[in-house]
């Protein structure tokens, strides 16, 4: 493993280190947890790591909180958001999906702008984010801003839609509805251990009910599942206006089915593609019982 | 020829000057771009209380504290240490060679065997302490309570142990935050 570095201390000079490797091979470093594990494995010639970890601008490293919308920095850190209050109340799918990831250590410095741009389909912080309907705020080498819904955001397995000029400078998420009561909010990981455990499925859901308990907004995205993580969209179309608490089976049945029908699963060392299936329907229905 | 041509490499090769704190000492090194914090602590610095485990994140006998919190240094790039504030195993210990309370907690209950994961449960469970003591102050985190043996165990996931089957180690945790109840 062998690589040059440049360490931009600000996101201007971020800018211009972009500007400038645009004929060279370069790749991002956050936090590292994937990079040199991947490094390793598969040395890279004449690479250029721009090193992100030293930047110190507080709109790619800070959580803010307004009544809107959350907005985290790329390089806020799944710790940050375990430790969060806030977030722990308002999405739990996001709160569990980090609290999920790996280890205690490597929470401590891998990023949301890492775990969305690696693009792996059982990232366990970018399915919540997907569940929840997050914005990614893409800059380009000239300073411009984009917001692109996520569910636009992944092309296939590690394959994003940032170009070579731009960078994840951050990522939103809208707040609850206002007329919302109550959230089921929680985010399901099956694999063959507890601790260090990459997916064999996951299913983040983000579900509001009025007061009246009817179903007024709901998100279901599954992970390891396909070759990117999806948004289930006719399945959380299906549950608006119904009442969370009054689910009968045949109605989880057929949701389930509507989130299955987005699986396209691949047989790999951890499961087959038949049990990842399985598993998915079932935690399907799980989320009502 | 062969000779040259490697001679010609090292000498493109860039080398980063970093300074930070290495248990509470200032300290100033030249390093290669893709250098890992375990292999700066343990060949540079002669510290070699950090253990090598799997070069991969998963064991978690490297792990050191980076202004306090835990972290894997076999994934931990040296370059990123330059301002930080790095303990090591070594840095536990009081000058006077007093052991640390994590330590002595650690011997009383024979929760080592091999001792080779030993020196990263220790910073694990120092860490634990840490957060603990400073969660208080921050705002708008969550609030955090003594920890639970089941919280212990969640916190100590990524260090792995083959000897003790775990047992003793979360008891000689369980027991220093008891002790902080008092």
């Amino acid at each position: 493993m062998d690589f040059e570095i440049i360490n931009p201390a600000t996101t201007l000079e971020l800018l211009g280190t972009i500007n400038e490797l645009q004929s060279k091979h370069f790749r991002f470093g956050a936090g590292y947890s994937d990079l040199l594990m991947e490094l390793k494995k598969k040395p890279e010639e004449n690479l250029v790591v721009i090193n992100l970890s030293q930047i110190k601008d507080t709109a790619f490293t800070g959580l803010t909180i307004s009544p809107d919308h959350v907005r985290m920095g790329a390089m806020v850190t799944a710790h940050k958001i375990v430790m969060n209050e806030q977030l722990n109340k308002d999405y739990p799918v996001l709160h569990q999906a980090a609290l999920t990831l790996a280890s205690t250590q490597i929470r401590q410095v891998a990023t949301v702008g890492g775990n969305l741009c690696t693009a792996s389909p059982s990232g366990d912080i970018a399915c919540a984010l997907v569940a929840l309907i997050a914005h990614c705020e893409i800059m380009d080498s000239t300073g411009k801003t984009k917001s692109i819904p996520i569910t636009d955001f992944f092309l296939g397995p590690r394959k994003t839609v940032i170009k070579k000029n731009e960078f994840l400078n951050g990522v939103l998420v809208s707040a609850n509805n206002k007329l919302s009561k109550n959230i089921y909010s929680a985010f399901l990981k099956i694999g063959t251990r507890r601790s260090m455990e990459c997916s064999v499925v996951s299913l983040a859901y983000h579900i509001q009910t009025d007061d009246d308990g009817d179903i007024i907004h709901a998100g279901v995205a599954i992970g390891a599942s396909a070759p990117t993580i999806r948004f289930a969209k006719d399945a959380c179309d299906y549950l608006i206006g119904k009442r969370f608490d009054h689910i009968h089976q045949k109605e989880k049945e057929e949701f389930a089915t509507k989130v299955l029908s987005y699986a396209d699963p691949i047989t790999d060392i951890r499961a087959t593609a038949w049990y990842r299936k399985e598993v998915l329907y079932n935690l399907s229905k799980s989320i009502f019982e | 020829m062969i000779k040259e041509h490697k001679e010609s490499r090292l000498k493109e090769e860039v080398l980063h000057v970093i300074s930070f704190m290495l248990n509470e000492r200032q300290v100033t090194c030249k390093i290669k771009s893709s250098t890992v914090l375990l292999d700066l602590i343990r060949d540079h610095f002669s510290l070699k209380g950090t253990k090598p485990g799997c070069y991969e994140g998963e064991c978690g006998a490297c792990t050191v504290l980076i202004n306090e919190a835990p972290v894997n240094s076999c994934l931990y790039l040296a370059v990123n240490a330059n301002g930080k504030n790095i303990t090591t195993i070594e840095g536990l210990v009081k000058s006077d060679g007093t052991l640390h309370p994590v330590q002595e907690s650690l011997i009383e209950h024979g929760a080592i065997q091999c001792g080779f994961c030993t020196s990263g449960m220790a910073m694990s469970i120092k860490a634990l302490m840490n957060q603990y003591e400073n969660a208080q102050h921050v705002p708008g985190d969550i609030r955090i309570e003594i920890p639970t043996r089941n919280e212990i165990k969640k916190y100590l996931e990524g260090n792995l142990c083959r000897c003790t089957g775990y047992v003793k180690i979360i008891d000689a945790a369980e027991q220093l935050f008891a002790k902080e109840d008092q």
